[in-house]
């Protein structure tokens, strides 16, 4: 089943974030720290032995609310279907996500609007880099354990785990996954994760937005100050983006008294209750 | 840690604590074997270095009570050191359900499904582990599912308000063992391909220690008062998987024509039924 997390209510936003995520057009969180700022607070994080800054730690996306959440909605309302589509601007990545699909792959994602309830995350599978991060602000943790070989991802949603060596090792041949392969280094005090081999079955989100098998993503993870990790992800594909979307939003630490759970999805699976029987669901729509 | 000596005394004395906590609990041939190894430590140099990927080498997963030999698949002798015939001791009530479970076991194994495989099975499931650790933290992530468990520190309460598939777990040191106190686990789990089980009052005590560098003993005491009618412990060991570049695979099942999900091969046609990227350039007939 689905569980919500015990105390994410309890999870502290600086005033000033809660304060941007409320203004419509408001510029983005990370616009404020400038270079200076940043290496003074990046002098405060603590290290590993190896030198490199500590990533670890239990880690929350701070920005709010997501496109998705009423796709499919209780009373069978699509909004998505609405309007919102085009994936423009998704409040919950800091308000600068654009996508420019091929017109073949605008098609696809209109259908895919409309066959909502085939996103495979709806059926509890992976789901895919960056989806995996990339889930409803304060809702879902991550968990970071790390060493001088990797870091590793431990996601509670889906419960889904990337361990990324951290060695700049080549991808495998003859390998494709839902989360594809991860290759890390650091460059400096910015950990840079190449991921490929994708099998292309997930979705980047609720909307219908979309990659396929040529999916290539180059993460950044730097951490701003002792609390807060910059996530920044260049999305490429070139059968189905005119140009590499980009992504980014800040994951803030969890206050230490709270714990990452046991995301048992598969194990009783409901959301196809709320979807109505004409989107593959079991549930009637209100008349 | 401020010197050499300062850190042999605590050792010694942490060795001390251990011996005593040995022998009442887990028979005389224990304490022994407990100084035969001394792990690699973390770089804290403290924390003993379990890190590494590992796997069974035997087929208890079938049935850890033991087994015959089937189809490409070995004996397996029972795993359960006490009580010493090896067999779980269930009361009456709980074995007429472990037999009914064994004669439905081909459609009513949880793990036909796809489910996390629960504690202590995931351990014991010939199928790779990875233990991610640094001083203060200690993870498992298990291939199969993608299942993962976060280990807390034991200064904090469990968290048992619910039932986990793979539990709640809290731990600390003893020694160079770690001993896990596992919680929290729902009674949808099985132990085994047997139908072996547990209810939702299982409390299980793991150990995890290495006798080797590239040997992990594992056992785990499991209690509970609605199921058995007394404690029982297993104890197997896991090896290092030593080929270069091994890790962990992806592990995710797909769903066949009926939505039920099941391991299904990459290279089966039944994995391009649903969700498949391939999808996008002729579109599906609704």
């Amino acid at each position: 089943m689905k569980i919500l997390r015990a105390y994410h209510g309890r999870t502290m936003l600086p005033a000033t974030i809660c304060l941007l995520m409320s203004v419509p057009g408001a510029g983005p969180v990370w616009a404020q720290t400038t270079d200076t700022s940043l290496k003074k607070s990046q002098s405060a994080v603590r290290r590993l032995p190896d030198g490199y800054p500590d990533l670890q730690g239990l880690w929350m996306k701070s920005t709010g609310g997501f496109q998705g959440l009423f796709v499919g909605s209780l009373d069978g309302t699509n909004f998505a279907a609405q309007g919102r589509g085009r994936g423009a601007g998704p409040a919950g990545r800091g308000g600068g996500t654009t996508y420019e699909y091929t017109p073949a792959a605008e098609a696809e994602r209109k259908d895919r609007v409309r066959r909502g309830h085939e996103d495979p995350e709806a059926g509890c599978h992976l789901p895919g880099v960056p989806r995996a991060l990339d889930q409803p602000g304060g809702l879902y943790p991550v968990q970071i354990i790390q060493d001088e070989r990797y870091v590793a991802l431990l996601h509670e949603a889906m419960h889904d785990v990337r361990i990324i060596p951290t060695d700049n090792s080549k991808h495998p041949r003859n390998y494709w996954a839902w989360d594809g392969d991860s290759r890390g280094r650091w460059e400096g005090d910015t950990l840079v994760v190449d991921v490929s081999n994708f099998n292309g079955r997930t979705w980047l989100d609720m909307a219908g937005n979309f990659v396929d098998e040529n999916e290539h993503v180059v993460e950044r993870f730097t951490l701003t100050d002792p609390d807060t990790i910059l996530y920044e992800a260049t999305i490429s594909d070139p059968t189905v983006f005119v140009k590499p979307v980009q992504m980014r939003f800040t994951l803030k630490r969890v206050p230490a008294e709270q714990q990452i759970l046991e995301y048992s999805c598969l194990e009783g699976e409901r959301s196809l209750q709320h979807y109505t029987e004409e989107d593959g669901g079991t549930k009637q729509r209100a008349r | 840690m401020s010197s050499a000596s300062t850190r042999l005394a605590v050792r010694a004395a942490l060795a001390g604590v251990m011996m005593a906590t040995f022998i009442p609990g887990t028979g005389a041939q224990t304490p022994a074997r407990q100084t035969a190894f001394s792990p690699a430590r973390l770089w804290d140099g403290q924390t003993p270095d379990f890190r590494g990927i590992w796997q069974v080498l035997d087929t208890a997963y079938v049935n850890i009570e033991g087994h015959p030999a089937g189809k490409g698949i070995a004996a397996s002798k029972s795993i359960i050191v006490e009580p010493s015939d090896g067999k779980i001791p269930y009361k009456p009530e709980a074995l007429k359900q472990r037999q009914e479970n064994y004669r439905t076991r081909a459609t009513a194994d949880p793990s036909l499904k796809c489910y996390q495989a629960g504690v202590p099975r995931a351990t014991y499931l010939a199928i790779p582990l990875q233990i991610l650790q640094s001083p203060g933290n200690f993870a498992i992530v298990y291939q199969e599912n993608h299942a993962f468990r976060v280990f807390h520190q034991d200064t904090r309460p469990h968290f048992d308000s619910t039932d986990w598939w793979m539990g709640d777990t809290r731990y600390r040191w003893e020694g160079d063992a770690l001993v896990a106190d596992v919680v929290a686990i729902t009674d949808q789990a099985w132990l085994d391909q047997a139908g072996n089980f547990h209810s939702t009052e299982a409390h299980i005590v793991e150990r995890y220690r290495l006798i080797g560098r590239d040997a992990l003993e594992y056992e785990a005491r499991i209690e509970d008062p609605v199921v058995y009618s007394m404690p029982w412990t297993l104890r197997t060991v896991l090896y290092r998987v030593k080929q270069p570049g091994a890790r962990i695979i992806e592990d995710e099942c797909l769903e066949d024509a009926n939505g039920v999900r099941h391991h299904i091969s990459p290279s089966d046609p039944r994995n391009l039924l649903k969700s498949d990227y391939s999808r996008w350039t002729k579109p599906a007939q609704k």
